[in-house]
């Protein structure tokens, strides 16, 4: 891509001798419709253009970024890093930079969506819902990732992906489903809509009933709020070294049944082959039969805690962020949908979670609620819709040894309230779930 | 900039738009982040860019591009019709807009020293004593941040406005986290994730860390060796910074005309207020006075011009426990049939503006905490937001905090851990019975405001002081 060629051959001959330099760019073109009320409302596309510059001379570090716009001189941008390299402070944590043998050229064109197409995705979904109200969105990205620096790396890559997600209402009820894939075409738009108006006609008129601890199974948007928490706060090395994460390796923390893969080298995973510091991705074993495995490392983390890095540097965040796992899928089981229901005597189907926040990172206790799908099941069939619960429990002790009777046999890209799903899970069903609350608080 | 923006602008009209506006943006940001006396991050961020925005029938077409070339910003006007007309295979009525004045005009933060002009050096070192100290007192970890964002905005439209604002943000924290044997207690100051004001440098001065170091670091530490929140229905004080949250969570969201609308249901969800029933749903006691006010001197939603155009205004959302009023923008107040608050705004260029809290504060009262506390036989005193979940209809939530006192016969006598509460929010705000006055009203800051697709950040202000709620439900634990 010509703009990257000609930043960096600007800036390359403007960086002092004996500074280490680390270059990237990120160019995106995003795309969003958005469609409330059965009707598009809103329909975005943005171009950007954003590039950083990390600088590390005498033990001092700084990292400065713009985009192209705002860049406008190389050589005044590195000058104005270069000065405020000079009130930096000693930075203990550096951990060097990749050399040349970790390059990767992945760059490819890949072409982009367009309204028109998008909004056929809505149209599909939509349509599906009948009379209902429809709301959601269909989006699609792609991004080129530039990485260069003074220890010969040179990588570059190129990813895409698109999503659909929404919701039907009717006047007591909502049914919600996702789907997510590489390319706009790989959507299934239909089948999303069509399985969100089920959960919704199927939730109409829903009862409330007592809240305490249930037998659940877990829909797949679910599964993946659970893994996200996990991910973020748990196998995040950065939460290790913060003191809050409960994720100690070589331990048996999980249910043997839980197995999980970041998998960024396999074919059909959505995003970069590379990390944000420009090394090439490894397919990683995060759980192997219920037995912490790994953390999610960077450079920083993997030298504090004198461990390998995993290359989970993410861009834009820079290190602060610690290492975050962006390709993980838990392993499906053998048993489906139907066979977990018939074989709960009294217990709640959840479809979806909702604002989900941590009272205490280590523990993992979270508080929650359930939306858009939860029935209950008595003697092996979904008898009734239910209302809102409010949930307090321990995500780790949700996943703990002897509390997964069993996994499901059909993974899917799943979301979460945190933003576009690109974890691949199964359903799950639990032996105890604690509901702390009902409608009435 | 007003030409530029213009060429964009006209692009859009002559390919028959009904309305096109657009903003473009100079976006400067400074992020120090520091634990244990070393720096963790250090980022200076500029950005520049225009965000167009076309009306095309039932839907917003909006194009944004960091290239400022003139045939890009003539492109992206074209652009931002043509995405709006690509809405029209799933369409529906055509979207009315309010009317709002002309203006030509500009706007600066009154600020002391602007945050940019000051030497990252002294910021650094103020984080880098502050957590050094922590650490030093005990703490298992200290962390300290301060950010700073200098944005200038010009915006036009096609009906005329011609408006410069400079809008200057700053704030920060300090925080000391206690790691125990399976647990972690943290306390912070001046609220969780920090406090942010629009003004300059002055802010964070106006902090004095240096006077919370001790504080913040011993008590982190009691926590870990302090009795559990009780659990029940009791008595619930809370600290100026929790109410703000509440507000926020319980209210704020709630009155968002957008969600009330329908037009954020997929994401953000909408609201248990039906707007047949504006001016005559009890919302609480008759203690509650909600306004919403983009014209407080310092506060962080203060502005003089929304990125509509509309001018900042002070809004009743609640009148004396009655639900009077809502956050619009200039579509949905037109569907809604009230008068457009100026209330929209967008998280940068690259973003499509939207309904936003501005500061949604509650009015003082006539109380003080001392007194609250004096009358109160049995409750909990809850401090310094740490978990907050609500549903989506902002009436089920449960709010953790950092630290909790039990109060008994109106006296405190004991620090307890875990403090929890949960409720439903008209019961809750029914049940406010004490309210400390002007001396203890703050305008609280939140920074980082979740809402839309493609997600954005917003800035919102809350003023609050602290309150009592009457026979609420404590000590929620998994």
């Amino acid at each position: 891509m010509k703009i990257w060629e000609d930043l960096l051959q600007d800036i390359e001959k403007n960086i002092p001798s004996g500074t280490e330099c680390e270059l990237k760019m990120m160019h995106s073109k995003s795309a969003l419709t958005r469609f409330a009320n059965s009707q598009i409302h809103q329909n975005v596309d943005e171009e950007s253009a954003d590039v950083f510059l990390t600088l590390h001379k005498d033990s001092k570090t700084i990292t400065i970024s713009a985009n192209l716009t705002a860049l406008k001189n190389p050589m005044e941008f590195v000058s104005k890093a270069m000065d405020s390299l000079k009130s930096s402070p000693i930075d203990k944590g550096w951990a060097g930079l990749p050399d040349s043998s970790e390059s990767f050229s992945g760059l490819s064109k890949i072409d982009e969506s367009t309204p028109d197409e998008r909004a056929n995705k809505v149209k599909e979904f939509v349509s599906e819902g009948k009379q209902m109200n429809a709301a959601g969105y269909c989006s699609s990205y792609t991004n080129n990732y530039f990485v260069w620096n003074t220890n010969g790396l040179n990588s570059s890559d190129s990813s895409s992906s698109a999503f659909i997600d929404g919701i039907f209402r009717t006047e007591s009820s909502a049914g919600s489903s996702h789907r997510g894939g590489i390319l706009l075409s790989d959507i299934k738009a239909q089948q999303a809509g069509n399985e969100a108006a089920k959960l919704a006609i199927d939730g109409e008129n829903p009862e409330d009933i007592e809240p305490g601890n249930y037998e659940v199974i877990l829909g797949h948007e679910a599964v993946s709020t659970i893994l996200v928490f996990l991910g973020v706060y748990g196998f995040n090395a950065k939460s290790k070294i913060d003191g809050m994460s409960p994720i100690n390796l070589d331990e048996k923390q999980f249910d043997e049944q839980i197995n999980l893969i970041d998998t960024p080298e396999d074919d059909d995973s959505i995003g970069f082959k590379i990390d944000a510091s420009g090394a090439k991705k490894k397919n990683l074993e995060i759980v192997k039969d219920g037995v912490s495995k790994s953390y999610f490392h960077t450079r920083r983390t993997a030298k504090e805690l004198n461990a390998e890095n995993t290359f989970h540097e993410l861009f834009g965040w820079g290190e602060n962020f610690g290492g975050i796992g962006t390709n993980l899928k838990l392993l499906g089981g053998n048993v489906s949908r139907e066979e977990m229901i018939k074989s709960v005597k009294k217990g709640i189907y959840i479809n979806e979670f909702w604002y989900c926040r941590v009272l205490d990172p280590i523990t993992q206790v979270v508080t929650g609620l359930n939306r858009n799908g939860s029935f209950l099941i008595e003697n092996g069939k979904i008898t009734k819709p239910i209302g809102r619960l409010r949930f307090t429990q321990s995500f780790m002790a949700s996943l703990a040894p002897g509390n997964i009777l069993s996994v499901g046999n059909k993974s899917r890209y799943a979301d979460s309230e945190f933003g576009e799903g690109m974890l691949r899970v199964p359903a799950l069903h639990l032996k105890e779930f604690n509901f702390t609350g009902g409608v009435s608080g | 900039m007003f030409s530029e923006i213009n060429l964009s602008i006209d692009s859009a009209i002559s390919s028959g738009a009904k309305y096109a506006d657009a903003r473009i943006l100079i976006s400067k940001s400074r992020n120090i982040a520091a634990k244990n006396g070393e720096i963790e991050n250090l980022n200076e961020n500029e950005k520049i860019g225009i965000g167009v925005r076309a009306l095309v029938g039932s839907s917003w077409g909006f194009y944004s591009t960091y290239d400022l070339s003139n045939e890009s910003l003539k492109q992206a006007g074209k652009k931002s019709f043509e995405i709006a007309k690509a809405s029209s295979t799933v369409s529906g009525e055509e979207l009315p807009f309010a009317d709002i004045p002309v203006v030509e005009d500009s706007y600066t933060t009154p600020h002391d020293e602007n945050p940019f002009s000051v030497s990252s050096s002294e910021q650094i070192d103020l984080l880098l004593s502050s957590t050094e100290k922590m650490k030093k007192l005990g703490s298992s970890r200290a962390f300290g941040r301060l950010d700073f964002w200098d944005t200038e905005k010009w915006f036009a439209s096609s009906q005329g406005h011609k408006i410069y604002q400079n809008i200057i943000e700053s704030g920060g924290g300090i925080s000391s986290l206690s790691v125990g044997d399976g647990e972690t207690q943290i306390r912070s100051y001046p609220q969780s994730f920090g406090e942010y004001r629009t003004g300059g440098w002055e802010v964070v001065k106006s902090f004095e860390f240096e006077n919370h170091l001790e504080r913040l670091s011993q008590e982190s530490q009691r926590l870990l060796v302090a009795p559990q929140c009780p659990q029940g229905t009791m008595d619930l004080i809370l600290e100026g910074s929790q109410l703000a949250l509440q507000i926020h969570e319980s209210v704020g969201h709630a009155i968002e005309l957008d969600r009330i609308l329908g037009w954020e249901a997929a994401y953000a969800g909408t609201s248990h207020l039906d707007l047949k029933k504006l001016n005559k749903h009890k919302y609480g006691s008759e203690l509650m006075n909600i306004i919403a006010d983009a014209t407080l001197p310092g506060a962080l939603a203060t502005f003089k011009y929304d990125d509509e155009g509309t001018p900042a205004q002070r809004v009743d959302i609640v009148k004396e426990g009655i639900w009077t009023g809502v956050l619009s923008g200039r579509d949905s107040a037109a569907v809604a049939g009230v008068p457009p608050g100026g209330m929209v705004r967008a998280d940068g260029f690259g973003r499509l503006p939207m309904v936003r809290m501005t500061n949604v504060g509650l009015l003082p009262g006539d109380s003080s905490l001392e007194e609250i506390i004096e009358a109160t036989d049995e409750g909990v005193y809850m401090e310094t937001n740490r978990s907050w979940s609500i549903d989506d209809l902002r009436l089920n939530f449960q709010f953790g905090c950092e630290a909790g006192w039990l109060v008994k016969n109106g006296k405190i006598i004991d620090m307890v851990k875990n403090p929890t509460y949960t409720g439903i929010t008209p019961e809750f705000w029914g049940n406010m019975d004490m309210l400390s006055g002007e001396e203890e009203w703050i305008f609280w800051g939140t920074p980082n405001c979740g809402k839309g697709q493609p997600s954005q950040i917003g800035h919102t202000g809350h003023p609050a002081s602290p309150a009592r709620f009457k026979n609420t439900r404590i000590g929620v634990r998994g």
